[in-house]
């Protein structure tokens, strides 16, 4: 899924004659074609399986980010960044900030305790595990991977001609 | 007692330390830098903290790379004639007092897995977590349970600065998307 759309057209940012960072290498774009997949699925491995093995969520976020990161180098931040929508990372981040605080919340409103897992299994059943994996999975990893990739892009956003940033109407 | 592969590779984080420190090259700084994040990296997996050791290899040795990679990629490289920085004065008077400092403090620490370490020799609290966290969460991974479970109100302050981190960059960089929208 990684090698979908970027890759359309590498050179895209260059051609309006400014001078651009990135060099098309068929080295970094085969080497980053055949690695994305696999650090990919590692990320998601550490993510789901943090809580029995070694690694999680900040760990998992991370090299999913990485990831993002690895193929806006090899493939150009510009196609990549129009890939991504804003939408996306808006959400990851502040969406996973909503949901570890709702977790957290949700046994405050039945006069329990901030994040007291105990009280899932007690009030509706659900094991405590649950609690900690919602964490993971849904609070800490997408705040990092969105956090990684949207901090790459607005610092490369940041740097690029004035004349682009026209699109501040958000 | 540390094995060669040990000893060698404190070697290589020692010697690509030295070389972030004295490079002038900024481009140089920032290999050898990612260099050094790795030998780190395999530093903590050598002294078994795996967690710690993904958490480097990942931020350290690639985001980080990536970010100061894109930021100089866009800022003028000065042609410096010299290749090793001119170290001044003041800023070795403090490095001197500074490594007094730390050779004070880790000759002072128990040996690695040492049995008079306090984890060991007071282990009411390590001993609860290891002995508890399965049964009060069911998560096999201890340092998991601690974080998400026993921790957890300090795992949620560690997010938000983490998100808190993301909108303040967007605040100096003036813009308020980040990507094109």
């Amino acid at each position: 899924m990684s090698d979908r759309q970027p890759n359309e057209k590498p050179v895209v940012r260059g051609a309006d004659g400014s001078e651009s960072a990135y060099v098309e290498s068929q080295v970094i774009m085969s080497t980053v074609r055949v690695i994305a997949p696999f650090s990919l699925t590692y990320g998601l491995f550490l993510l789901f399986h943090g809580a029995d093995s070694p690694g999680g969520s900040f760990q998992g976020g991370a090299i999913i980010g990485a990831t993002v990161l690895m193929i806006a180098f090899a493939f150009g931040i510009e196609p990549t960044r129009n890939w991504l929508r804003n939408r996306t990372v808006v959400v990851l981040a502040a969406g996973g900030t909503a949901m570890f605080a709702l977790v957290g919340l949700i046994p405050m409103a039945y006069g329990a305790n901030f994040l007291e897992h105990p009280f899932y299994h007690e009030q509706f059943g659900i094991k405590t595990k649950w609690g900690l994996e919602a964490i993971e999975v849904l609070g800490v990893a997408p705040i990092v991977a969105g956090v990684v990739s949207g901090l790459f892009f607005v610092i490369a956003a940041g740097s690029l001609p004035a004349t682009e940033e026209v699109s501040e109407d958000d | 007692m540390v094995s060669a592969f040990g000893i060698a590779l404190f070697g290589f984080v020692l010697a690509t330390a030295l070389a972030t420190a004295l490079l002038r090259d900024i481009l140089a700084v920032i290999v050898v830098f990612a260099a050094y994040s790795l030998g780190m990296a395999l530093f903590y997996a050598f002294l078994l903290a795996p967690d710690v050791a993904m958490t480097e290899a990942a931020i350290g040795a690639g985001v980080t790379t990536l970010l100061l990679l894109l930021t100089i990629a866009t800022t003028v490289r000065d042609d410096v004639g010299i290749a090793i920085e001119r170290p001044n004065l003041p800023a070795l008077v403090v490095f001197g007092g500074l490594l007094v400092v730390m050779i004070g403090t880790v000759t002072q620490f128990p040996a690695l897995g040492s049995r008079n370490a306090p984890v060991w020799s007071n282990p009411e609290v390590t001993q609860y977590y290891l002995e508890h966290s399965y049964k009060d969460t069911k998560v096999h991974n201890a340092v998991t349970a601690v974080l998400a479970g026993y921790r957890g109100f300090d795992t949620f302050g560690e997010a938000v600065v983490v998100f808190a981190a993301g909108i303040s960059t967007l605040a100096v960089l003036g813009r308020e998307v980040f990507t094109r929208e």
